[in-house]
């Protein structure tokens, strides 16, 4: 046991007893090298054995530093998280307080072009899943601070608010928001059996992500079908598939979102715990019903929003003449007439 | 009646509280677990293209076939310090190719011309074998094809070129497209040095 650490210290003073004339013989040869080179050349052969360095070279030569290009700043990808938390903050206020579909569409695509297009839908909650995941269970993987933050911050959100997150900050649901243009009602009990496919996703992305090291996969990432268009590159099988759920989602509201997303899966569970959220004015109503066809996303159910399924895209406000910009437009018109009457 | 509601309240909170503290714990192992920040890297001593030993093989190109970004992350970096300076690069010629009148090989290798070679000091018309050349390496063009990389290697280069992930690229891929690719496992998980 105890040979092997002196076969190691006899072995390196050797080296150092040997390295010290070399040194010397080196310098010696390098500075003759130097001062005869512009004379006459000294003949040898390449390709060499050693590569020369600063002072065999000589005539002032500076060895060139190798290109290290770093990542991205951490104090940027902080305010990534930062700029996160912002948005579901101004998310829940415009859908809560000011109940303005308007703001929230500037929002929506505020959240687009930043989490999207800019950062190219990098770091993202919903893959940070699969990640959150092994570094729970795999004790050498672990995660920056950041992947954590991004994991979190929605969930706990989600607690108090409901999906705020979903609304005007995801990526990916701002790209099928923005697309919606034609909304179909879905068939309840067909949405109900597709929504389940998102806890199977969810649980097969976690079986996928928890196998060892090298057979692990990333599910969610790889068959994310938005990535590609947020990168303007990527298989074609993967950018034809994001094609696909853009031009669907152009009739079924937010497909991805409402059936595959397995963090909205997560998120829906966290919102039942939610004590506020979207209320569609059950004092003033009308039982006109407008808001329920507005929904895309088949969240009123009896004239009550239901917070698991509801996106907060704020179009129940905005078809609703009692609430939200057309309320006031309404109010305006009539203290107008009310003017005119009365001259 | 409104006895069941607090019931129902106080129930609710306590769920409530206990996720939030279920969540909060999560966070913290995994804050307390986190050290620093882990980026793809090619490890040279498993890569095919800088690996010794590996001779006579062809060189690998997945890395600028696989990755996801349009220019690979993965680029060729000549390590100056051990780079042989050679009059006849093994890595900037086509060593196979005729040899034009001034003795040199005809072609370069670089498919995509990144490669510039340049004499240090001043060229010795009579002898200019015995001058030094520098060579770099345009990171503006390479897209990590490996030629060069398999030949600065023995027995004619120093293997002073390898293949490295430029972290400015690279989107840190949750599972690297390279690495499932990477017939030796070359993509490794490192800490940003």
């Amino acid at each position: 046991m105890m040979r092997t650490p002196m076969c190691h210290l006899d072995s390196a003073r050797w080296g150092s007893r040997f390295r010290l004339p070399t040194l010397l013989a080196f310098l010696f040869l390098s500075l003759t090298f130097a001062r005869l080179a512009p004379a006459q050349a000294i003949p040898y052969q390449r390709p060499v054995e050693t590569a020369p360095q600063e002072n065999t070279i000589g005539g002032g030569y500076k060895t060139p530093p190798v290109q290290k290009p770093l990542p991205r700043d951490y104090w940027l990808q902080m305010l990534d998280v930062m700029v996160l938390a912002a948005a579901m903050g101004i998310s829940v206020w415009l859908v809560l307080k000011r109940r303005s579909r308007k703001w929230l569409l500037a929002l929506t695509t505020g959240s687009l072009a930043y989490f999207g297009f800019y950062r190219q839908g990098c770091v993202c909650p919903i893959g940070a899943i699969q990640n959150v995941a092994v570094a729970l269970t795999d004790p050498k993987y672990s995660i920056p601070f950041v992947v954590t933050a991004t994991f979190f911050l929605p969930l706990v959100i989600a607690v108090f608010f409901g999906r705020a997150f979903c609304g005007g900050v995801c990526a990916l649901g701002a790209i099928q928001e923005l697309v919606l243009l034609k909304p179909v009602q879905v068939p309840r009990r067909l949405d109900q059996a597709l929504g389940l496919l998102k806890y199977v996703y969810l649980g097969l992305a976690i079986f996928f992500a928890l196998r060892p090291a090298l057979a692990r996969d990333f599910l969610i990432c790889r068959y994310d079908p938005f990535v590609g268009l947020f990168r303007r590159t990527g298989a074609p099988h993967m950018l034809m598939l994001g094609g696909a759920f853009l031009l669907a989602g152009m009739f079924i509201g937010r497909p991805y979102c409402r059936y595959l997303c397995p963090y909205g899966g997560l998120l829906a569970w966290c919102t039942r715990l939610a004590h506020r959220g979207v209320t569609i004015t059950p004092d003033k109503e009308l039982d006109c019903g407008l808001c329920t066809e507005a929904c895309p996303y088949g969240a009123i159910d009896k004239m009550r929003a239901v917070r698991r399924n509801c996106l907060y895209c704020a179009r129940c406000y905005a078809s609703c003449p009692r609430d939200g910009e057309l309320a006031h437009a309404k109010a305006q018109l009539v203290t107008i007439s009310a003017g005119g009457s009365q001259s | 009646m409104s006895e069941d509601l607090t019931r129902r309240d106080l129930f609710n909170k306590v769920v409530r509280g206990t996720v939030l503290a279920t969540m909060g714990g999560g966070a913290a192992f995994l804050v307390q677990k986190a050290h620093g920040q882990v980026v793809w890297q090619v490890d040279a001593t498993r890569c095919i293209n800088s690996r010794l030993g590996e001779v006579g093989v062809a060189a690998c190109n997945l890395c600028t076939t696989e990755c996801v970004v349009s220019l690979s992350a993965v680029r060729a970096v000549n390590e100056y310090s051990k780079c042989g300076r050679c009059n006849i690069c093994p890595a900037y010629f086509n060593i196979t190719s005729a040899v034009d009148e001034h003795g040199y090989p005809s072609q370069k290798l670089c498919p995509r011309d990144a490669i510039i070679r340049r004499p240090i000091g001043k060229v010795d018309p009579e002898d200019p074998a015995n001058n030094f050349y520098e060579y770099l390496i345009d990171e503006q063009k390479c897209d990590g094809c490996g030629k060069c990389v398999i030949q600065c290697k023995e027995p004619l280069g120093l293997g002073s070129i390898v293949l490295r992930v430029r972290y400015d690229r690279c989107v840190d891929c949750n599972r690297c497209a390279i690495s499932k690719a990477c017939p030796k496992d070359a993509l490794i998980r490192v800490p940003v040095t």
